[in-house]
């Protein structure tokens, strides 16, 4: 059990292509972190970093208290989970387990405990004698997971590891896994393009773009105060709504101007005091708009009309999209609801949930 | 009705194609237990009383040819540079195929290349080379073979590690291998199929090789292609007999490891080809 900390690090590719950019983050020992972005944004190439899969250009990275960046990656006490689950395909189930222990000259009685403990955990004890090809995708994770276990890593390094997986394993998985990490209480560095995978999993979520950290914080922080237009739209499902607006100041009172309808502002008008005149992105949550008559009366200072282009009937919800003066608007609303298709409808929007972003840089507002 | 005529049609031309091969085959092996005054006279007809000689070609063949000694170095020459080949052209592949280079790619294609570049083109001034080199030796041959064998192992090699994702290499590095236990712990194994097609392709070139043992180490160590060439007497004579007899003796170690591992030959090939 371990903390990692990096310190200001850079993966430079030889043709100059910057794939990580001053990359600063402490993880805690036993957190569960969870690195996410969109393809190519770096997150996988930290994590090849911190195993030692990949050199590191420039920065620091420790390991507990020492400097691993020279360290070899089989003596940084880490353990990793691919998404191909690269499990040895001449190898037996024990045999892939008991690998790396058997390099490592632990003795023969500790290495079967081991394997035998890891393999009741995971449910695979009657698939020890069984090769790789022979087992299903959630088997195959299971035994990359007791492969990692087996080391008693310092660190687990998981590298979007249910990507393979379909979607009623990946969720059986995910519960597993993070029940995982309670039991083991090891510091657990996981990469996803998922952000279900992010939101559900993590103690903290690292939001990656382009390289650059956008914002490191609690799920339900990031959920609520994203810190720019590019996390707000990356966490959320389906993704927030980006409106152009307008923040005026008619008798004394702050409003946002959005197509035609004003909204009244929530937040105290200091803190938007330079933005008075100026457009911006405002950004609204599906689940913040609805056409119900009581969340309309609740609201009835925030209501605006459109047409529905589709009604997405989910089961326990709906999803409206809604076309509100050129500006596509996703509503998720109760199945209660009377919207239908191609017909005008009106909709309010709960004011106190508004997030206003810079309109050229992105960066919240308030 | 006109799919199971078409089908019969194949199986006749196949049966066909597969006698005219094996005919050849079957006249040398019912003529080695024909008197030898009788082959060149009546080459296609079966043994009878006063033609058949029992195993005297046999007999005689052994003694002449000096065929067990013939048979240890052809064993060790076959052996030797198939295990060479295989380790050092598995080894090359795995190198030139996952460290990416100007230098590895250049590597690469002068190994494809070297396969198009007929034996008989450089044969003579590799035997000189052989020669000044102090190859003209069992040992050297192998070295020698090493490099005409190179070419397509290391290309066969080379498709197949291409379907290995390097995940599983990265792996082994976490759990604690360096380069060379994952080469011999990971890799090679996961290398078997093609590692067995590449030693049986070298084993039946190589045991059945004249040309090669012929320039470079002569009749100073006999193979058995070279010692079976020597029952040719002055003035053209041939026994026939005892070359017969020896032919069978020289293609029943090589048919009997051809059928016993013909399966790993589709694998490896196919592995190669289709897989990543």
């Amino acid at each position: 059990m371990a903390s990692v900390t990096l310190k200001n690090i850079y993966k430079i590719y030889e043709d100059g292509f910057t794939a990580v950019n001053d990359l600063s983050l402490d993880i805690g020992d036993k957190e569960f972190i969870v690195l996410v972005g969109p393809s190519g944004c770096g997150k996988s190439t930290t994590l090849r970093m911190i195993a030692g899969l990949e050199e590191i250009s420039k920065g620091e990275l420790y390991i507990g208290d020492r400097k691993v960046n020279s360290v070899a990656p089989k003596d940084r006490n880490i353990a990793m989970v691919f998404q191909s689950y690269a499990l040895y395909p001449n190898k037996t189930v024990y045999k892939n387990m008991s690998f790396g222990l058997e390099l490592h000259k632990v003795p023969k009685d500790e290495i079967r405990r081991r394997v035998t403990e890891a393999a009741k955990v995971l449910d695979i004890e009657h698939l020890l004698e069984r090769r790789p090809k022979a087992l299903s995708g959630g088997q195959r994770q299971r035994v990359a997971l007791g492969r990692a276990m087996v080391r008693n890593p310092d660190v687990f390094l998981l590298d979007e590891p249910l990507s393979n997986l379909d979607a009623k394993l990946r969720t059986a998985m995910r519960t597993e896994i993070t029940r995982l990490h309670q039991k083991l209480g090891t510091t657990f560095i996981y990469v996803t393009h998922d952000q279900t995978e992010a939101m559900t999993m993590g103690d903290r979520i690292v939001v990656m773009k382009d390289g650059v950290v956008q914002q490191v914080d609690t799920p339900q922080n990031l959920y609520n105060r994203p810190v720019n237009t590019f996390v707000a739209g990356f966490i959320g499902s389906p993704q927030m709504n980006f409106i152009d607006g307008c923040i005026i100041e008619e008798n004394e009172a702050v409003t946002l101007l959005v197509g035609g309808d004003h909204i009244p502002f929530a937040g105290s008008p200091e803190s938007v005091a330079p933005y008075i005149g100026k457009k911006v992105t405002v950004g609204i949550r599906p689940e913040d708009i609805d056409d119900s008559e009581y969340f309309i009366s609740q609201h009835s200072r925030s209501v605006l009309s459109g047409t529905v282009e589709v009604k997405e009937l989910m089961g326990s919800e709906v999803f409206l999209y809604i076309n509100c003066l050129g500006n596509k608007i996703t509503a998720r609303v109760g199945p209660e609801t009377q919207a239908k298709a191609d017909a005008e409808i009106k909709f309010a929007v709960d004011e106190s949930k508004i997030h206003l972003f810079d309109k050229e840089s992105g960066i919240r507002i308030m | 009705m006109a799919k199971s005529a078409k089908k019969a049609a194949l199986y006749i031309i196949l049966i066909a194609v597969a006698l005219a091969f094996l005919f050849p085959v079957f006249i040398v092996l019912m003529n080695s237990f024909k008197n030898k005054l009788y082959i060149s006279a009546e080459p296609f007809t079966f043994p009878d009383s006063e033609s058949f000689a029992g195993l005297e070609n046999y007999t005689v063949g052994l003694e002449k040819t000096g065929f067990f000694s013939a048979f240890g170095w052809s064993l060790f020459i076959t052996l030797a540079s198939v295990l060479v080949i295989v380790l050092f052209s598995a080894m090359t592949a795995w190198y030139i195929t996952r460290v990416k280079s100007k230098i590895t790619s250049a590597m690469y294609y002068a190994f494809v290349f070297s396969m198009i570049v007929p034996f008989q083109m450089v044969m003579f001034s590799m035997s000189k080379l052989a020669n000044i080199l102090r190859l003209d030796n069992p040992l050297g041959i192998v070295v020698i073979y090493l490099g005409f064998g190179a070419g397509l192992s290391v290309f066969m090699f080379c498709g197949f590690i291409k379907s290995i994702p390097l995940e599983i290499e990265e792996a082994a590095m976490i759990d604690g291998c360096g380069s060379i236990r994952t080469f011999f712990l990971v890799v090679l194994p996961i290398l078997k199929p093609t590692a067995i097609t590449v030693a049986i392709l070298n084993t039946m070139w190589i045991w059945n090789d004249y040309l090669l043992p012929y320039l470079v180490i002569g009749s100073d160590y006999k193979t058995i292609p070279i010692a079976i060439q020597y029952l040719k007497g002055g003035y053209g004579s041939v026994d026939m007999g005892a070359m017969m007899a020896m032919l069978v003796l020289a293609i029943i170690p090589i048919i009997v490891f051809y059928l016993s591992s013909q399966k790993y030959i589709i694998k490896g090939v196919v592995a190669g080809a289709v897989k990543g």
